[in-house]
């Protein structure tokens, strides 16, 4: 009853560490950083080159924060291509000290409202559940 | 709006794993029905405007062959896409031509055929329906994932519990039994879903709209070139409305409710001059369970929190006190992402024309809503309509 289609493979290249080379050298130090433009103030997370506010392309790195507070969270059961390897991990966002909402990976036991501290494994934010 | 435009042709093709047709003949399946409805042919259309998401199908670029297919050469020389909400995309795109004056008589056609590839690649691309960069590259979401945050959140700030959100799942599969077009027309229970296997939790695969194929149609017309054309019935739009928010969902600042539906609900009864009180029926995004809670809440229904008490009262049952989705939802209709909204518009007009059947609703001002959310609320359309 069905025939199968001619395949279509995609494999793509991104300017991952170039483009945004502090955030990652950042998370390789198990810190987080978004961007903050020098001209108007405004906060970036995820960070960009270019604020689109005031039209300036002048940004300055900053530490998003160390701790916050679990927002949210969802324990991923069924994966998806590319991720089948991990075992069930839990993806949750974080309210920072700072204010900066982020998406991480949750170590530990979840709770909306938890206190957590941010850490990474230095190709993605993770929190840890602090109580 | 410059001027009044109304739909007075629709057709929908069977939802669901259609392996017997490819993306032609299933778009043809609700163009052909479209046309008898409205009694008008090929010649009759100024423009059409296909709403396809396309990327889970062979068909990439799907415009051309379903329009060649359907005898609409020439007619056709439009494609347009907003996730999940496609399909109101392009009817939103359509009545705006007719609305300005540019054509007097539009057709909307939305077709995926989404199950050409297997569940794992599906999944894939889902994942990617926030941002690609900083989201499902480091952290493996799926689209489950992102409605699950919310789910989360709601249940811990208002004390929704997954009972409440299985009896979405239930009322949905309740209704789809009626319908021969539905993917699912079995029943379940609160307990099927409570025990069916966790995706993404809190959400379930019976929380979870299914992977279909499908598609819907509907021609659109001036009120000119209506009552030229004597229609019997016509069913207006009174009101259009569009938002759209972040990509990434953390940026958000909530995740209770969908500021994109509440923005877009917003502007379309402002330009209706109905209130949340006049709808009698609705269509809304029931892609996941916890996304019609949410849609009671961001349409006005019910105040922010409250959305489960209207499923348990059943207040959005047939002749509730606002019936929403008697033709299944996404839920147990399916969810072929182009079709969807040009369905729920399927839907509107046939309950607004009282030939609903079995799943009749009884209206008395013949109001209604229809609320279409792309991806996790990157972009919504709200339509009210009237008879």
């Amino acid at each position: 009853m069905v025939m199968e289609g001619i395949p279509l493979i995609l494999k793509y290249t991104l300017p991952a560490e170039e483009l945004y080379k502090p955030f990652w050298e950042g998370l390789k130090r198990g810190e987080v950083l978004g961007t903050k433009c020098k001209h108007c103030g405004t906060v970036y997370f995820p960070p960009q080159r270019d604020c689109p506010k005031c039209m300036v392309s002048d940004m300055e790195w900053f530490n998003v924060g160390k701790e916050g507070v679990l927002m949210t969270y969802s324990i991923v059961k069924q994966k998806p291509q590319g991720f089948e390897q991990y075992e069930d991990y839990t993806i949750g966002i974080v309210r920072t000290e700072k204010g900066v909402d982020l998406m991480c990976w949750v170590i530990g036991k979840p709770r909306v409202g938890a206190k957590v501290s941010l850490t990474s494994d230095g190709n993605r934010v993770l929190c840890g559940v602090r109580e | 709006m410059n001027r009044r435009v109304g739909i007075i042709g629709v057709g929908m093709s069977k939802f669901g794993k259609r392996q017997d047709v490819t993306v032609r003949e299933l778009a043809w399946e609700a163009v052909k029905e479209a046309f008898e409805d409205a009694g008008l042919t090929q010649k009759d259309i100024q423009l059409t405007v296909i709403g396809s998401t396309a990327y889970r199908g062979t068909e990439i670029y799907p415009a051309p062959p379903v329009s060649e297919y359907c005898g609409l050469v020439g007619k056709s020389p439009i494609r347009v896409e907003a996730a999940c909400a496609t399909g109101s995309s392009a009817i939103f795109t359509a009545v705006n031509a007719v609305a300005s004056g540019m054509v007097d008589i539009a057709l909307v056609i939305g077709v995926d055929k989404m199950t050409e590839v297997d569940t794992a690649t599906s999944l894939a691309i889902g994942g990617r329906g926030g941002n690609y960069y900083w989201e499902f590259h480091m952290y493996g979401t799926t689209f489950p994932t992102y409605y699950a945050l919310y789910a989360t959140r709601h249940m811990a700030l208002y004390g929704t519990t997954e009972e409440d959100m299985a009896l979405a799942a239930v009322k949905a599969h309740k209704y789809a039994s009626y319908n021969e077009k539905a993917h699912f027309r079995n029943k379940i229970t609160v307990e099927d879903v409570l025990k069916s296997r966790v995706v993404s939790w809190p959400i379930k695969l019976l929380d979870s709209s299914p992977i279909s194929d499908g598609a819907a149609a509907a021609i659109i017309a001036s009120e000119e070139k209506i009552r030229e054309l004597k229609i019997d019935t016509p069913i207006w739009i009174r009101g259009m409305g569009y938002g759209s928010d972040t990509s990434y969902i953390a940026a958000r600042g909530e995740w209770v409710g969908l500021k994109a539906a509440r923005d877009a609900a917003y502007m379309a009864y402002k330009m209706s001059g109905y209130t949340p009180q006049d709808i009698e029926y609705a269509t809304v995004h029931d892609c996941f369970t916890i996304a019609e809670i949410m849609a009671y809440e961001d349409l006005g229904f019910v105040e922010k929190g409250k959305g489960p008490s209207l499923l348990r009262e059943g207040q959005t049952e047939k002749d509730g006190k606002v019936a929403v989705n008697l033709f299944g939802g996404l839920k147990a209709k399916g969810h072929p992402l182009g079709a969807t909204g040009v369905a729920m518009a399927y839907e509107i007009v046939k309950q607004l024309r009282e030939e609903a059947g079995p799943v009749q609703h009884s209206f008395k001002k013949y109001v209604a809503l229809s609320h279409n959310v792309g991806g996790t609320g990157h972009y919504a359309y709200v339509f009210i309509y009237n008879r």
